[in-house]
């Protein structure tokens, strides 16, 4: 008799596809409990005083998208509400075209200034260099900005940054791997003092409860942490209402796709140890 | 049922056929590309076909040809080609002025990595750093040349030195200094009422205790010099059980990362169910509403497309493979 433990392993994806197709068509919501982590996360950015100077750095790329995009965008809508300006950095080559996007949608909504406001300097290559370059001086890493290839002595924004990161109150990293938060904390953070925060994919996760909260503020970590975010910022922004009703279904989902999860390593365990007791008899 | 479940409200403006602003309402041709190339990647799941094949290579060739064009335009068009250009101007400005008047001001600097320096010695660095990526590529077409180990050696010394300056403080002084905690944190509170426990001292003494114990257990499982006693053994052997806590934490955060993943896919196709995207919807006069609406949409039709052509694949495989087993 062929055991349980010899199931195609198709089936279980079909199960795992199933759970995630139905729950998320049922479209039910839930509110997530926010934790110390994510509530240092926002409120690092509320301690700022309005008009200070942010760096938000895009360390991310379309595959990461899916866990790091929400809690971006609920960070452009939080630093434009709270009139802060920032500075728009990425150290992964396909970051630009997703905060480009970003910006160009968001920015407008707050009556935000390009140049004044926010500022896209966009992808350098070199890694860790160019972040501790970035950090000695941000002017000669950049000679033009993204947008409009404009000399950066013709952005106003930039005329109250000079160089070891002075001008700037606040480092955030939109971090999916390497080069990101790590890079940041070891090459920025430390060395000028500059405090520092990140939102991070799961798999990065794990390795940043070491650093918290000295060497990093607050962070968002993966879906669960945008969500907690989402409900944060949520709660004064209104556009950010469709957002986080979004991430709240699909925390639903994620919820029960786990349980998925567990019952299927329950049964596996199970039938593991009745297979070898049937196999000593 | 589900096709109509998953539509989702429509988008603020009805989407256009083919659009590359990137702020519009998503195109439909641009959504059945989506739709497909999903599809296609998931259906790896039954077996390598080449619905994924196509996808695979697509993704290859398009990642390169991006990776390639942002690092030529970020990597030598603006440091090389532009940074010269602009030195030069400024050197031919300088010279002009030197040679109008005795006693010159004014003149322009160039800025190289913070430091204002004259436009020549700029340019005669970045004409020493592009020999450098020039001798590089002596490799390709002399394996054993001296030309290429020079600039290599530069950037293993450099980057060597950036990496360990930075990493040494975050990534082991400070760390180092993080677990010199004393056993109750000072902000800890006695547990009464309006207290959340884990902010209690109680609390705070029992996980200090866990991280102490746990510290010590895994660095005593990497001590290697040393016979293992019972002491040292017990310790070393707790020591793996707190890092299997830490693996399994680590892959239960992987299973929830590449879960959301999987709903974003989902969600996405979603988003491409609305009748605004489907066939059926093209043409209102016809009164295809409903469930045939959302049929003729794209991740339906596609998805049903795909079935039917991977079975048809499939079953010519398996034909193919027992001619081949009866004529062997």
């Amino acid at each position: 008799m062929a055991s349980p433990l010899d199931i195609d392993r198709r089936w279980i994806f079909l199960a795992m596809g199933l759970v995630v197709v139905v729950m998320y068509a049922l479209g039910e919501t839930e509110t997530i409990p926010v934790s110390e982590y994510v509530q240092s996360y926002f409120d690092e950015i509320e301690s700022l005083p309005e008009g200070s100077i942010v760096m938000l750095s895009a360390d991310f790329d379309p595959a990461s998208a899916a866990e790091i995009e929400p809690m971006y965008i609920a960070t452009i809508h939080h630093l434009l509400r709270h009139n802060l300006r920032v500075i728009n950095v990425a150290t992964w080559p396909a970051a630009p075209p997703f905060t480009q996007k970003y910006f160009s949608e968001i920015a407008p909504q707050y009556g935000k200034v390009y140049g004044v406001d926010w500022v896209e300097l966009g992808y350098t290559p070199g890694d860790d260099v160019a972040m501790g370059l970035i950090g000695q001086s941000l002017k000669s890493t950049y000679s033009t900005d993204d947008r409009n290839h404009s000399p950066l002595r013709d952005i106003p924004l930039l005329a109250d940054v000079s160089d070891s990161f002075r001008g700037i109150s606040l480092l955030v990293s939109a971090s999916a791997g390497y080069p990101g938060i790590l890079e940041w904390i070891a090459q920025v953070g430390g060395r000028y003092q500059v405090p520092v925060i990140c939102g991070t994919t799961a798999v990065q996760t794990t390795a940043l409860f070491a650093y918290y909260p000295n060497q990093l503020k607050g962070f968002l970590g993966a879906f669960t942490g945008a969500t907690q975010y989402l409900q944060l910022v949520g709660e004064a922004t209104e556009a950010v209402h469709e957002e986080r009703d979004e991430d709240q279904r699909r925390m639903l989902v994620q919820s029960w796709s786990h349980l998925l999860i567990i019952g299927l390593i329950a049964f596996g365990n199970v039938a593991y140890f009745l297979g070898r007791r049937r196999a000593t008899r | 049922m589900i096709p109509l479940l998953l539509q989702t409200s429509a988008g603020a403006t009805a989407p256009a056929w083919f659009s590359l602003d990137t702020a519009a309402t998503p195109d439909i041709l641009g959504g059945w590309i989506v739709c497909f190339l999903t599809l296609a990647v998931f259906s790896f799941l039954y077996r390598d076909n080449p619905f994924y094949k196509l996808a695979e290579h697509l993704f290859v060739g398009v990642g390169a040809a991006w990776y390639t064009l942002e690092n030529y335009e970020t990597g030598i068009l603006g440091p090389v080609r532009e940074y010269i250009i602009q030195a030069h101007d400024k050197l031919a400005a300088n010279e002009q002025l030197l040679a109008g008047a005795d006693a010159v001001t004014g003149l322009q600097l160039v800025d190289l990595g913070g430091f204002q320096v004259q436009p020549g010695l700029a340019i005669a660095l970045r004409c020493v750093a592009l020999l450098f990526s020039v001798m590089l590529l002596v490799r390709l077409f002399s394996r054993d040349s001296w030309a290429p180990r020079w600039p290599l050696a530069a950037m293993v010394g450099i980057y060597a030195a950036i990496k360990m300056t930075g990493e040494t403080q975050s990534k082991l002084v400070i760390q180092i200094k993080e677990t010199m905690v004393p056993l109750i944190s000072p902000s800890a509170v006695p547990w009464t009422d309006g207290v959340r426990f884990e902010n209690s001292i109680g609390f705070s003494l029992l996980s200090n205790l866990v991280f102490l114990v746990g510290l010590i257990c895994v660095l005593s499982h990497f001590i290697f010099t040393y016979r293992r006693n019972r002491l040292l053994g017990g310790m070393s052997r707790l020591g793996i059980v707190v890092l299997m806590l830490t693996f399994g934490s680590m892959f239960g955060f992987t299973v929830l990362g590449r879960i959301a993943l999987l709903i974003d896919r989902v969600a996405d196709l979603a988003s491409y169910a609305q009748p605004a995207y489907s066939l059926g919807a093209a043409d209102a006069a016809v009164g295809w509403t409903g469930l045939f609406a959302s049929l003729l949409s794209p991740p339906v039709l596609v998805g049903m497309l795909m079935i039917v052509l991977l079975a048809v694949w499939a079953t010519g495989q398996r034909n193919q493979q027992a001619r081949a087993g009866e004529s062997g």
